[in-house]
């Protein structure tokens, strides 16, 4: 689950979990669900989701703007992420989904990139959180 | 924050230097207009620009400001080629997202009778949507050849007539590009991508002209009373948008090594000299191309569409067509001097005063055309760059109406149908791929364009020259 931030021109979200493979998991499908209706999608296909940086917040944008190049380039739609290996410069994970048919799949809002602005990634008492920009 | 009212059209934030301005913020606005910009963190975006290194002149914020994310859209930042720096965060996403304006021989009495049928045929035949691909199938080669010659491309393989590039700024095809500094990703989001509208606040508008404020430039542009125009609004869809991503990854990785620190990672930039900053400009204005390239296939569909409707002697001609996310490198004078600088216009057009080398010789005599696109529903604007904007903006005015509404908060209470139903008895026909596309641009969750207008006019940054009011739209 996920909670969506307001901002003028764009739209965000916020995700928590206990650790950091569930957060980058978490915000990948908060980052599919902000742009398709999810309801619909079937786990028919997997595909290797992979990306570096060298920090957490560098790395979450690498991530997310994979996830992204999979739903716009290779029009595959996921609706379940799970990360296998993860650190501060490496994640690593799969995706769970079906191609796109615009039959049964409805977007709902075009995401063009995944922005630094007001980027948090951190370690809390709580657990792991994470706020996330997207310039739609 | 300190706002000096210089006059009633500008205010100035002075340099702060415990935030590491280099100068200073120069709005333009009204006292109104900048009530409402104070409301989001638009202006601290600007001060946060006035930091970046190389900086010339002020940081600038245009009456239609907004918070963007690093920059603020809506703004205008000139920076040295020697010494400065350039920031895809300062293009934005959606490089060369941009507006053409095409003029017909129809008027609204012939059009108006039949506007149903026209924005049905036209939303036949402008593939629009999220992810939605165009009937153009590109090779690789095809594709490289795209970036390098932009809209002419689109004419040379029968997507337009051969004058259409000739009014596009840079003709339609900026040079430098460098098809080898566009990743394959990104090659593969935006080949079957070619020809396509997009989604979000991209349209295509069926207007009529309503006004006409300066005789002389509505002749030389062929803009008349009560004749049909189509605007088309966007840019370089994925393409430029997996541009950007790459680019942003590279320079927040390389900027360690320049010894820049920023207040916001998102405007990661590195020195316009280096090899990154040269690869990026490069890849930047081959997707600028490839926007070009685009409006203009998406403008030979729309005469293709009224050819259909209204036969073959249907023209359809270009007024012209401007960037507003782009960065570019021009000449200007700077406390006396000419000094060579790359302008970074994020949300803001290119507005060169008459007499200027780089607009074409059938409007030398009165400026470039600027064309501000409003709100679904609300009018559009054409106006004229001043030799004001070459002196005070880099020869830059304002991009729209400029967002006040969150998506969210434009949803809320509202209703598709209503919303369709209340333009229709304004006479306004929309037809759009998603409920979403009407209710996230629903006219109120914009600025007041005649404000917006009102300011860069009073100003004397542009002129106004014609009012347009649409009368149908097509949307993702």
């Amino acid at each position: 689950m996920f909670e969506v931030i307001e901002h003028t021109a764009d739209i965000g979200f916020r995700v928590t979990a206990p650790g950091p493979g569930e957060l980058f998991a978490r915000a990948a499908e908060a980052l599919v669900a902000l742009g398709f209706e999810t309801e619909p999608i079937e786990e028919r296909e997997v595909c290797e989701l992979a990306a570096t940086g060298w920090d957490w917040e560098s790395l979450l944008v690498n991530w997310l703007s994979e996830v992204l190049y999979v739903l716009d380039a290779r029009r595959l739609l996921l609706k379940r992420v799970e990360v296998t290996q993860i650190s501060p410069e490496a994640v690593s994970g799969r995706g769970y989904g079906e191609p796109w048919n615009a039959e049964r799949h409805r977007a709902k809002l075009i995401i063009k990139g995944v922005t630094y602005h007001q980027l948090v990634v951190e370690q809390r008492p709580e657990g792991w959180y994470a706020q996330v920009i997207l310039d739609t | 924050m300190q706002i000096i009212a210089l006059d009633e059209h500008r205010f100035r934030i002075p340099r702060d230097e415990r935030r590491g301005m280099r100068t200073d913020v120069i709005i333009y606005a009204s006292k109104a207009l900048i009530d409402q910009i104070r409301k989001d963190q638009s202006l601290e975006q600007a001060m946060n620009v006035a930091t970046l290194p190389g900086i010339v002149g002020s940081s600038l914020a245009m009456p239609d400001i907004h918070q963007g994310y690093g920059f603020p859209i809506g703004g205008v930042a000139a920076m040295d080629v020697e010494t400065g720096v350039v920031s895809p965060g300062g293009v934005g996403f959606d490089i060369n997202c941009g507006v053409r304006l095409m003029r017909t021989n129809l008027t609204a009495d012939e059009v108006g009778p039949r506007l149903r049928e026209v924005v049905n045929q036209l939303f036949r035949d402008i593939p629009s949507g999220t992810g939605s691909e165009g009937p153009i199938r590109l090779s690789n080669a095809q594709l490289d050849e795209v970036l390098v010659q932009g809209a002419r491309w689109a004419v040379k393989h029968g997507y337009g007539l051969e004058h259409d590039a000739e009014f596009a700024e840079e003709r339609g095809a900026m040079p430098g590009a460098d098809p080898d500094k566009v990743s394959s990703k990104a090659k593969e989001r935006g080949r079957p991508q070619l020809g396509t509208l997009g989604a979000g606040n991209h349209f295509l508008e069926v207007q009529r002209v309503e006004q006409i404020h300066d005789e002389e430039a509505a002749r030389a542009m062929g803009l008349r009373l009560n004749q049909i125009t189509v605007l088309i609004h966007c840019g370089s869809r994925g393409l430029g948008h997996q541009v950007c991503t790459d680019y942003l990854a590279e320079m927040t990785a390389a900027m360690k090594r320049y010894n820049i620190t920023l207040p916001d990672r998102q405007l990661a930039c590195v020195p316009i000299q280096s090899p990154e900053g040269q690869a990026y400009i490069a890849a930047m204005a081959a997707s600028a191309n490839f926007a070009w390239a685009n409006r203009q296939v998406l403008m030979h569909f729309v005469r293709g569409s009224l050819e259909k409707l209204f036969g073959r002697d249907v023209r359809v001609d270009l007024v012209y067509d401007v960037a507003h996310n782009i960065a570019k490198e021009e000449t200007h004078t700077v406390d006396g001097q000419k000094r060579r600088v790359l302008v970074h216009r994020k949300g803001a057009t290119r507005a060169f005063p008459p007499g200027h080398r780089d607009i074409p010789a059938a409007y030398r005599a009165i400026g470039q055309p600027v064309l501000i696109p409003g709100s679904m529903g609300t009018a559009s604007w054409v106006l004229v760059g001043t030799e004001r904007a070459m002196q005070e903006t880099f020869g830059s005015v304002c991009h729209g109406a400029g967002r006040l509404l969150s998506r969210t908060a434009a949803r809320k209470g509202r209703n598709a149908r209503e919303i369709q139903e209340r333009l229709e008895q304004q006479g306004i026909l929309v037809r759009a791929e998603t409920r979403d596309g009407i209710l996230e641009e629903v006219p109120e969750a914009y600025k007041d364009v005649d404000e917006v207008i009102e300011v860069v006019h009073a100003a004397g940054l542009a002129r106004k020259v014609a009012r347009m009011r649409p009368m149908a739209v097509v949307k993702g």
